[in-house]
């Protein structure tokens, strides 16, 4: 699918109740119809919008099969008028009592791709995989404004997500996420938030792609969220940036002809080889030499 | 590392989190007691910037008239930002139980009016709707340097990532009086105590240890290498060994299947 246009895409810096789906779901609708008003085609929110985030032993009660569950549905028909991206708990009736961090994208009324979490952070203050099932796949997938990507908080930091994404064809790359802020001392703002716009510069210029990184605001037992959602575009140059701390609602102009810009003036994705790439992992990874 | 913050982004990132946490909780008020000292002149200011000078209550539990200075300064800063300040003599309640109960310890005494006005806190907690904001700082708590159920007991605590040398930092963005800036730190366990010579440290020296050790993630040796002192590094790693049952909340044998804190675990704030 090949789409060259211009896009409105709106960011929604949000903080989702812990564990309270109704409100959440209400609050995913006034900010649908708040981005469809402002002309918005895609509506991203963060990392399990529609849950919360430091869910621990509530991940079951406020798990969904993506097919039945009322609040996932009513996301599902609402992306008939805008596309949407948000985070939920998924667990589907073949794979009972496994729960994964899912991001879904909804358009035209239909799931068009779910991504699930694949690398859940387990270390110092997070406790991912002890609560969640990791996802074991990662690929782009077709939407009316060209091929995209999602990952979700973490998977972002692994480069090699991006470049299974750029090798897959994505144009956009869609990172949702629930990073708290930490280490301020020293610095303006959370240190940790240069990591992410860092990687989003980086990856934007390399996988010569928009990047799209919708982070979360608020507190959940203690631990603060540090928002500064933001896009890069395919030359790592910004687009814009959401605030620190506070809820937000970006509505931003993106130009995917400028993907074409970048990959006719630096060749690097016609100059790409994953076969290399692939054949040397293979020896890596099963370890035998030359 | 640098130990250095920045005051306009931590008090937004402070008053936020008091604000946030109380009303997750349905509350709108806080109360937390008022010693005259640094720490919990920066909280007062924080509540009063986060919930409204209307929606805080300090309260100011001298024991008899041994700490006038205090008592003063505790009020200067009430009237100042404009909270509502109460003054309970602790002196009554104390006295009557170490008659019956004597002892020459002064830290037997100090951590009984720690708890005597953890106790009054609690019962104002209930009384006023409002949630007990800790005073206690990173320093503090590592160092455990604090009574258990006494000045360390309360619902959320604002200042509990920053180290002393930080929370001054932060005084002075928040202009607080100088008087209370540069008054030695003290516990209040008695009078004329003061932290740096009970602890034979000064705060400086202390925060620049634990930020190599607790924040770098740094070895005892690789912050000795750093050229500070053996003594000084081991003395602070015995006193944070030494004190990890302040930082914990009581072991529970386990028996059953499933246990609160193992692996019954509900976070705080489940808004549902």
């Amino acid at each position: 699918m090949c789409y060259f246009g211009p896009m409105k895409i709106a960011l929604a810096q949000m903080a989702p109740g812990l564990g309270d789906v109704a409100r959440n779901l209400d609050l995913h609708l006034e900010t649908i119809a708040r981005a469809r008003k402002a002309g918005a085609e895609l509506t991203i929110f963060p990392e399990l919008s529609l849950t919360g985030y430091r869910l621990r032993d509530l991940t079951e009660s406020v798990a969904a099969d993506p097919a039945r569950d009322k609040a996932v549905r009513a996301l599902v028909r609402a992306s008939r008028e805008t596309a949407v991206v948000f985070g939920f708990v998924e667990e589907k009736p073949a794979e009972k009592g496994l729960f994964y961090n899912s991001a879904a994208f909804a358009a035209g009324g239909r799931i068009l791709h779910i991504h699930r979490k694949v690398f859940l952070p387990t270390f110092g203050m997070f406790e991912e995989a002890r609560f969640f099932a990791p996802g074991r796949n990662i690929r782009a997938f077709d939407t009316p404004w060209g091929r995209m990507g999602l990952l979700i908080c973490r998977d972002f930091l692994h480069f090699n997500t991006s470049y299974l994404l750029y090798a897959d064809g994505a144009e956009t790359t869609i990172v949702i996420s629930a990073a708290p802020g930490r280490g301020s001392a020293g610095t303006k703002g959370f240190a940790s938030s240069r990591m992410w716009e860092l990687m989003g510069e980086a990856m934007g210029r390399f996988a010569q792609a928009y990047v799209v990184y919708v982070n979360r605001v608020g507190f959940e037992d203690g631990i603060v969220f540090a928002g500064g959602s933001f896009v890069k575009d395919p030359m790592g140059e910004p687009v814009g940036q959401a605030s620190a701390l506070d809820p937000d609602f970006l509505v931003l102009d993106i130009d995917l002809g400028r993907v074409r810009t970048a990959r006719k003036n630096w060749p690097f994705k016609r100059d790409d080889k994953p076969e290399v790439t692939l054949e040397a992992l293979k020896k890596i990874v099963h370890g035998y030499g030359d | 590392m640098d130990m250095g913050i920045d005051g306009a982004f931590t008090v937004k990132v402070l008053t936020r989190f008091i604000r946030e946490e109380l009303g997750k909780k349905g509350f709108r008020r806080a109360v937390l007691g008022l010693s005259g000292g640094l720490d919990s002149s920066v909280c007062a200011v924080l509540a009063a910037r986060a919930l409204g000078p209307k929606n805080v209550l300090g309260l100011i539990m001298p024991y008899g008239d041994s700490f006038g200075r205090d008592v003063r300064d505790a009020r200067t800063i009430g009237t100042r930002i404009g909270i509502r300040t109460e003054t309970i003599d602790i002196k009554p309640m104390v006295d009557r139980y170490f008659e019956r109960y004597p002892t020459d310890s002064r830290v037997l005494k100090g951590n009984k009016m720690a708890r005597e006005r953890m106790s009054i806190l609690y019962d104002r907690s209930a009384r006023e709707s409002a949630l007990i904001l800790g005073t206690s700082n990173k320093t503090e708590l590592l160092l455990g340097y604090g009574t258990i159920h006494g000045d360390m007991a309360c619902a959320i605590n604002p200042m509990g990532d920053l180290y002393k040398t930080q929370v001054r930092e932060l005084a002075r963005y928040l202009k607080i009086p100088a008087a209370i800036r540069t008054k030695p730190p003290s516990a209040g366990l008695w009078a004329g105590q003061t932290d740096e010579s009970e602890i034979g440290m000064t705060y400086a020296e202390i925060d620049e240890v634990l930020l190599h050790l607790v924040d770098g993630r740094e070895s005892a040796a690789e912050v000795v290498a750093r050229g500070i002192p053996k003594a000084r590094v081991e003395r602070i790693e015995a006193m944070i060994r030494a004190s990890e049952f302040k930082r914990q909340m009581p072991l529970i044998a386990k028996i059953a299947p499933r246990t609160v804190g193992y692996d019954f675990l509900y976070p705080y704030d489940r808004e549902k």
